[in-house]
């Protein structure tokens, strides 16, 4: 086992119960939920430090809840849960999420969780992508105060997060956008459940003119360190009545905010030419559930 | 160090003492002697080792013994028996979706619950639904015609 320091396994029934777990092992805890990506770090040599397992699944952080202002998910919300959502097979600016959820295995579903994907920090998964997209925030405790976390200021890089020991991620927030809006995501993978070798996730938001008030791009896979927004391909759709060459113009722009790498999915060239095409093909689909 | 839990596996309630890192493949496989369910990537993705954790299909090989306390859990031994089998495992060997069988009762543990899910898949959504089970001789195509039969009964 890759595990090789591992001492003990905690299921800590409160959140007092987690402090002193995390206090007792420091950096030698890991916190899980679903666990799925465990051996995905094993296998990388990341996890020979780990002293401790911390399942979080008996702190009541499944779960979510929709009010006007948008959606809140418990960080121990499985893919399965997130499913069940009323909304999400109607709601266009949930596009996008619903889009994501259709990937992942049942098994995997069954198991992982909003929280522990979002903590794991890896590029390649798709939901990160799609919740980037839709302006997720993330709710921590356990940090000297509860705070608010951005995606983009989470995912600092490649299997790497921003929280602080003892902070966990409670609860992820999606806001509900205004006005006329649509979201969309599409993963190029290899295989029927393969990690993403590129994906892209879009939303837009529409005036009563058909104007483009509002666009977030979003881009994972191989795309470098960690997901991101692309701000070229965003500031050109701000303002703008949407044309066919618009699109294009957006889709071309994603190149200067990746960093597309080569690896034995696919190389920085196909990323590269990849990425346009398919931030083209999801900013139609966005547009197609407007409509 | 070892550590204790109390796990109900078909209906069984028993403690184990086990590693803190012991999947519940492990103490399927190892310590209860229930063979149908295999290893085989071992790291989630291949699927061999499916079972149910409360009747949703989960990896064994990814799961750890040691979360599994209070939770139920059903293997291929526990959906149906010599003589009444499960229809999955009827189907299975009409239609010939068995060759080394080696992915077979993963297989039928997914498509279990995905007929649980949805009564009457089309194919694409059966294909989508199995999508978590590899197997390497049949194709898929005996296997898709058997979950198919079994959903149109």
């Amino acid at each position: 086992m890759a595990l090789r320091n591992l001492k003990e396994f905690c299921s800590p029934a409160n959140q007092q119960q987690v402090g002193a777990v995390l206090d007792k092992y420091g950096d030698g805890a890991l916190v899980l939920a679903g666990g799925t990506f465990i051996r995905g770090l094993e296998a990388r040599g990341l996890l020979s430090e780990v002293e401790a397992l911390v399942d979080i699944r008996k702190l009541g952080l499944d779960g979510w809840s929709a009010t006007a202002d948008g959606i809140r998910i418990g960080a121990a919300t499985t893919f399965a849960s997130l499913e069940q959502m009323p909304d999400l097979g109607s709601a266009a600016w949930l596009g996008a999420l619903k889009d994501a959820l259709a990937h992942p295995p049942l098994q995997i579903k069954n198991a992982a969780t909003v929280g522990g994907c979002l903590a794991a920090a890896c590029p390649f998964f798709d939901l990160p992508t799609a919740f980037m997209a839709l302006d997720g925030t993330v709710n921590t405790q356990g940090a000297a105060a509860p705070r608010e976390i951005g995606l983009e200021q989470l995912l600092v890089g490649l299997f790497e997060n921003s929280l602080e020991p003892r902070e966990l991620i409670t609860e992820l927030v999606l806001p509900k956008p205004s006005g006329r809006s649509a979201s969309a995501f599409i993963k190029l993978g290899g295989t029927a459940n393969d990690l993403a070798i590129i994906n892209v996730a879009v939303r837009l938001t529409l005036d009563a003119n058909g104007q483009c008030r509002d666009a977030r791009v979003a881009l994972g896979g191989g795309v470098g360190d960690s997901a991101r927004r692309s701000p070229a391909a965003e500031s050109l759709l701000q303002g703008q009545a949407i044309t066919d060459e618009l699109l294009q113009a957006a889709a071309e722009a994603v190149g200067q905010d990746i960093e597309p790498t080569t690896d034995h999915r696919a190389s920085a060239a196909y990323r590269l030419a990849m990425a346009k095409v398919f931030t083209k093909r999801a900013l139609n689909r966005a547009l197609a559930r407007l409509n | 160090m070892k550590q204790l839990v109390t796990l109900e596996v078909n209906g069984e309630t028993q403690e184990f003492a086990v590693e803190p890192d012991t999947t519940l493949l492990g103490v399927l496989r190892d310590h209860l002697g229930l063979m149908g369910t295999k290893r085989g990537c071992d790291s989630g993705g291949c699927g061999c080792c499916t079972v149910h954790v409360d009747g949703k299909a989960v990896y064994s090989c990814m799961t750890y013994a040691l979360s599994m306390q209070d939770h139920k859990v059903t293997t291929i031994e526990g959906i149906g028996t010599d003589t009444e089998r499960d229809p999955l495992q009827s189907a299975f060997v009409k239609e010939g979706a068995v060759q080394c069988g080696y992915c077979s009762c993963g297989m039928i543990m997914t498509a279990k619950q995905l007929l649980a899910n949805e009564a009457k898949p089309d194919e694409e959504a059966i294909r989508h639904g199995i999508a978590g089970n590899m197997c390497r001789c049949t194709g898929y195509h005996k296997i898709v015609a058997a979950i198919q039969s079994v959903a149109n009964s």
